[in-house]
């Protein structure tokens, strides 16, 4: 996508519909003004590239996605948690996620 | 030399809210910034997937407490888009000048705590926050409320709108305009302010790019991108304006991309207030919605907010929102500190800082 002029990375987001997952990369060109939006189905397995060495606005928008759904992204470090610390669940935007439940904060 | 690291915030008042820094400092000259945040996390996205359509505005307008009505706006009509639903007329032009004087309002509270924050300017500070306070005045008498006002409905607003609506509008553009004008003299006369804003904080339009910077601090870089001319709704299309932009990139021209905007915004507003159409009529549907019965696709939207680009992601379902994604621009400008504040001094962090404008309730949704 980058070399067809997609240049601008604005946001990476999931979608979680109980049997998989999607993710749903927001990209644009700013030559010529259009928008796209790349969606990619992960059936198996809860892990993606990282596009970080494209864009580097993926830092923390990927960071936000794994810490909200609970996919591992591959080839890249991410040194600390950066928005919640929960201890007992991974992933509070998955639709598995309890309602109400009491989880506790892991305070450092 | 041996690197020292300090310690800023959570609570801090330069940090506009909840946010932590770690600073590792060599001398005097920033070596690297860790940016701490989700201390205003409440997972607003969770929150949203949990209520009927028309409850969650409430949500939408806590993301960004400075401009509630920006994020209404955009949610309100992303779920227009959901069920197919048209804006009247009159409402589309209502809802431009609110917009607008909500970013002319949301643009002086910035100016007004970046002064403060760069030191002994509490004088623009009270300035600012006079012409904000008469901007608030005006919004409190269409909605009713003064802060989070709520009054945007699924096909317009929540009530008609007062009989003088055009005649203070039209005197409201003025009175700001007459009191705006006057900031230059103050600022850009200012050493102070010149010295610490010139050069400090400076981001190339590659970078600004890459990093996915997004409204004024993006044209501040140098590219020319606004929603409202490169994916118009409403009837922004109908308006004409320039997007201002630079090409320095530093601290000084965020703050002069800003401060034009204002301008055009009441251009913006004026021109929507002559072409305003003959039948008044801007009264939405009631609160009580059942969405779309078939699966619809997934519905992406972006508004130009006072602070960047807001887009909503969001997929339908019947009664409740299935998944909603809100990318808050603030989010992706406070990424940059770390990078645009290496090798500066120390007291021009706060300078950089503010020059993002950031609101953490947005940043940790």
């Amino acid at each position: 996508m980058k070399k067809k002029g997609f240049d601008y990375l604005k946001g990476i987001t999931a979608v979680d519909y109980k049997d998989h997952l999607e993710v749903v990369y927001i990209l644009f060109n700013t030559e010529n003004k259009k928008q796209e939006v790349v969606t990619v189905n992960l059936k198996d397995n809860n892990s993606i590239h990282t596009v970080i060495r494209l864009y580097k606005s993926a830092d923390w928008l990927e960071r936000e996605l794994s810490e909200m759904f609970g996919i591992t992204i591959l080839g890249r470090e991410a040194p600390r948690l950066l928005l919640e610390k929960w201890n007992g669940a991974d992933a509070p935007l998955r639709k598995s996620f309890e309602w109400g439940k009491d989880y506790k904060r892991n305070t450092p | 030399m041996s690197i020292m690291r300090i310690n800023v915030g959570p609570i801090h008042p330069s940090t506009h809210g909840v946010l932590r820094l770690m600073v590792d400092v060599d001398g005097d000259s920033i070596v690297d910034v860790n940016t701490h945040i989700g201390f205003l996390h409440r997972g607003v996205e969770k929150l949203m997937e949990t209520r009927m359509y028309m409850q969650n505005p409430s949500y939408t307008e806590k993301m960004d407490y400075v401009a509630p009505l920006a994020w209404d706006d955009l949610y309100v009509h992303a779920v227009e888009i959901a069920l197919g639903k048209e804006v009247k007329e009159a409402a589309q032009y209502a809802r431009v000048i609110l917009d607008e004087f909500q970013r002319i309002a949301s643009h002086l509270l910035w100016l007004g705590t970046f002064c403060n924050d760069l030191g002994q300017m509490f004088t623009l500070f009270m300035w600012t926050f006079r012409e904000r306070a008469e901007i608030i005045k005006f919004l409190e008498d269409i909605a009713g409320s003064r802060m989070f006002y709520v009054n945007i409905r699924v096909g317009g607003l929540w009530k008609p709108l007062p009989a003088d609506f055009r005649e203070r509008a039209y005197k409201l553009a003025d009175y700001i305009e007459g009191h705006i004008s006057q900031y230059p003299e103050i600022l850009d006369k200012n050493p102070v302010f010149s010295e610490r804003t010139k050069g400090i904080g400076r981001l190339s339009l590659e970078d600004a790019i890459n990093m996915g910077a997004s409204g004024p601090v993006l044209r501040a870089s140098g590219l020319e991108y606004d929603t409202r001319k490169a994916m118009p709704y409403y009837v922004y299309d109908r308006a004409k304006f320039d997007v201002p932009t630079s090409s320095s990139g530093d601290a000084y021209a965020r703050y002069r991309v800003r401060f034009e905007e204002m301008k055009q915004s009441l251009s913006i507003i004026r021109q929507m207030l002559d072409n305003f159409p003959k039948n008044e009529d801007v009264v939405g549907m009631p609160i009580k919605l059942i969405g779309p019965q078939a699966k619809p696709d997934p519905v992406i939207l972006s508004h130009e907010l006072p602070r960047g680009e807001g887009i909503i992601y969001m997929i339908p379902d019947k009664q409740k929102p299935y998944r909603i994604y809100m990318r808050s621009p603030t989010y992706m400008n406070l990424s940059l500190l770390s990078h645009l504040s290496k090798n500066h001094k120390f007291a021009d962090l706060f300078s950089i800082l503010g020059s993002l404008d950031v609101i953490m309730a947005e940043i940790d949704k």
